[in-house]
């Protein structure tokens, strides 16, 4: 479940900066006839709408881009936090600079990030331009489903584009709050705005699903205003500092999620004779699946579940952070002996694996083994695995994996996978105790 | 009886190229066909060299006058008589002669090894091999059972294991004379028995004592058996300079095991561990009590302090762009 509108990356920049000459074009279209409304609020957000580019310092050439609006007469806009996450993480190696409608181009300052909803306040120095005004209703989630609702940005670099849509209120089942926008978004729009028949803002462009189509998500316009307000009110982000900022926001952010996965409650639930936990959060899911079906006829039956969050925090390129995934598989041996079973089980991990090398952003993966058992006579003897990555830039910001399979049976196991992204020792390790504890065998 | 000597000339490589017998109390070598003993050597003068029995009967060889002299058979001085008693080797020119008294102790008759008579042992080894491997497979299947899976590992080992005990026999024909190939495919069996079960311990282990160290360190103990058999190879076909070459065996392969333990352990470095329960075998294999929950905790709280490190251990984020400024 990929949630994230990149902007678009250098390679494909370079890509669709010239598009191919022989694109199709029917020679006779109609004159399509664009809603009048549309085009009010195209021509009323056009002077409003800044291209925000980040730019490589050493070349000067635009690395990444994105859309952003204005909020104030004195130059303040806002974007996506993902748009200017490359200056955030490493201002000395990049810039920002913004590409007015007039063609007028300047630096940008970052004054403010929001990382958990993805948002950024930034300000050029010009003061003469016109602004958005955020929508009255927007921010008191207000707004009636089905309203037409009007996304704007520069998509793919190919110039400014209205997108008509529908507003279809906030995404069910989502820890974030986002607006399910039914209207085509892509790459290069992120940190556009998105504006009621009015033209005041109702949220902020910021992902798409790409396992759907025209399945848009927006920030509402109510944390946006929130971030202006912060950056008004000051004090200004420094920008050497910033990584900084980010840190501690993700921290923030873990810390009141997994407050509200235990404030969510958590429910046994049966997995062939084992017994194990699973949130009872709303926003968390769960999906089960089956070997029964497959063919030639497996020798071991599987039954697995997987319940995820679905939360993912952009925090840089590449990553993504904030998932919680509790995995149970139980396995059932059909005609294997206790060493072929064995055999069957080794290598195999209950749910999503976390790749372990370690990278810029993160180090290489450590694990622990060993055999645990809780007091209790239900609960039984287990085979354990630990495992641990650090977040180099986020002091206190893990990767954490607990691996459990059952010990008590030859022929049949419960293999359990607690998976945890971007968070702290603390919570992680209540967490996994939790986890570990519930486990048990009820025939 | 006890006035008979034997003369010995040597060939290059050391063996005996020539052995005269001669029953007169002096005999006379040199490179003139009027001699005892004729040595085919440019070096060595017509009438070189004269052995004869001192006054206690001990054996003396004289130079007889020559351009190039004579010479113990390992001696640097040049000397005009040589008493033969201890050492019996003399050097004249480019070649070595020994010159054994009759009386010249031997070595006690060395017990012989019937034709045959490993040959059971050598059924009952590479048979064990195969069972071996034909159990270990068995053991290890989870899919339907297949006759590929299971034939083809073994006819790969077979060819392996001909190969290998084809290459050993070569050399121990060039070098000794004999092929030898029944010792060395039992060596080769031997060893490959020993991998196996090497294998077998470490991963048992390595779930028995839920220590991962242990699967991980496994190839240095391949590396020994590796080693052990090219030695217990080289030992059969025993070379003139048996220590020298084990020795360059010996540090070949060691230096092959330090390789490998370097790039294991750079890689692990960059790539980690992966989050699996690894090898694993029936629960009744575990060999350590169990943890408690705080116990487990407690423990893994080592990985945390081991990721920190390595999260301080790289330079500081920002990358080499940042250093310009």
């Amino acid at each position: 479940m990929r949630h994230l509108l990149l902007a678009a990356s250098f390679a494909a920049g370079a890509a669709i900066a010239q598009p191919p000459p022989a694109a199709p074009e029917a020679p006779e279209v109609q004159q399509a006839t664009l809603s009048s409304t549309a085009e009010r609020v195209y021509d009323h957000a056009k002077p409003r709408i800044v291209q925000i580019r980040t730019l490589l310092q050493a070349a000067g050439r635009q690395s990444s881009l994105g859309s952003g609006f204005l909020v104030s007469d004195d130059g303040y806009a806002v974007t996506n936090y993902h748009v200017v996450s490359r200056f955030a993480l490493d201002p000395r190696t990049y810039r920002l600079e913004y590409l007015a409608p007039d063609g007028a181009k300047g630096p940008l300052q970052l004054l403010a990030i929001d990382v958990a909803h993805d948002l950024a306040v930034v300000k050029m120095e010009r003061g003469d331009l016109p602004f958005f005004q955020f929508d009255a209703r927007a921010l008191g989630s207000r707004l009636p489903k089905g309203e037409r609702i009007y996304a704007m940005g520069n998509p793919l670099d190919l110039g400014f584009t209205i997108i008509e849509g529908t507003y279809n209120g906030l995404v069910d089942k989502s820890y974030d709050e986002r607006i399910h926008f039914s209207g085509a978004i892509n790459p290069g729009m992120s940190g556009g705005p998105v504006t009621g028949g009015d033209g005041r803002i109702v949220g902020v462009n910021v992902a798409k699903r790409l396992d759907g189509e025209q399945v848009g998500f927006l920030v509402p316009a109510r944390y946006a205003a929130a971030l202006v307000e912060q950056a008004r009110k000051g004090p200004v982000l420094v920008v050497d500092k910033a990584r900084e900022e980010v840190g501690r926001q993700l921290d923030a952010w873990q810390s009141s999620f997994y407050e509200a996965l235990k404030a969510g409650g958590f429910r046994g639930a049966s997995f062939g004779p084992y017994r194990g936990l699973e949130s009872a959060a709303p926003w968390v899911t769960c999906w089960a699946s089956t070997n029964a079906d497959q063919l030639p006829r497996p020798r071991t039956a599987v039954n697995t579940t997987r319940c995820t969050s679905a939360t993912g925090i952009f925090v840089s390129d590449r990553i993504l952070t904030g998932r919680v995934d509790f995995s149970y598989s139980y396995y059932q041996a059909i005609d294997l002996n206790a060493f072929q079973f064995a055999k069957e089980l080794s290598q195999r991990s209950g749910g999503p694996g976390i790749d372990p090398r370690g990278g810029k952003r993160l180090t290489a993966q450590e694990c622990r083994d060993d055999f645990v058992a809780t007091s209790e006579a239900t609960r039984p003897p287990l085979r354990a695995t630990w495992c641990m990555r650090a977040y180099r830039e986020f002091e206190g910001l893990y990767d954490a994996t607990l691996l459990v399979l059952t010990q008590d049976r030859d022929r049949e196991a419960l293999l359990a996978q607690l998976t945890m992204q971007g968070v702290s020792h603390a919570n992680a390790v209540a967490l996994g105790r939790r986890f570990i504890e519930a486990i048990e065998w009820r025939r | 009886m006890a006035a008979m000597m034997w003369v010995e000339v040597l060939a290059r490589d050391g063996e005996v190229r020539s052995r005269e017998r001669i029953d007169s109390p002096e005999a006379r070598i040199g490179r003139a066909f009027d001699n005892d003993v004729v040595v085919d050597d440019p070096h060595v003068a017509p009438h070189h060299l004269r052995i004869f029995r001192g006054e206690d009967g001990e054996l003396v060889a004289e130079d007889l006058g020559t351009l190039n002299g004579l010479y113990a058979e390992h001696g640097a001085a040049r000397t005009a008589r040589l008493s033969l008693r201890g050492e019996p080797g003399l050097r004249i020119g480019r070649t070595i002669v020994r010159v054994h008294d009759g009386a010249h102790a031997v070595a006690a008759e060395k017990p012989l090894t019937p034709p045959r008579a490993h040959l059971r042992w050598d059924l009952v080894l590479s048979l064990g091999l195969f069972l071996l491997i034909l159990l270990l497979n068995w053991l290890n299947l989870t899919t339907e059972p297949n006759a590929n899976v299971v034939l083809v590992p073994m006819i790969g080992l077979a060819v392996a294991l001909a190969a290998w005990t084809g290459l050993w026999a070569v050399l121990s024909r060039i070098f000794f004379g004999q092929a030898q190939f029944a010792l060395h495919l039992r060596i080769a069996v031997t060893a490959c028995i020993a991998i196996v079960l090497w294998d077998l311990l470490t991963e048992t282990l390595s779930f028995s004592f839920a220590w991962r160290t242990i699967a991980d360190h496994a190839a240095l103990g391949a590396w020994a058996i590796l080693g052990a058999t090219c030695y217990a190879h080289l030992a059969a076909i025993g070379p003139r300079h048996l220590k020298l070459v084990v020795s360059v065996v010996l540090a070949l392969v060691t230096s092959g095991a330090a390789l490998q333990a370097v790039s294991r352990a750079e890689s692990r470095e960059a790539m980690g561990q992966r989050a699996t329960l690894g090898d694993l075998r029936p629960p009744a294999f575990r060999a350590v009590p169990l943890a408690t929950t705080d116990e487990f905790f407690r423990e893994a709280a080592d990985t945390r302090a081991r990721v920190d490190r390595a999260r301080t251990k790289e330079p500081p984020p920002g990358g080499p762009l940042g250093e310009i400024d």
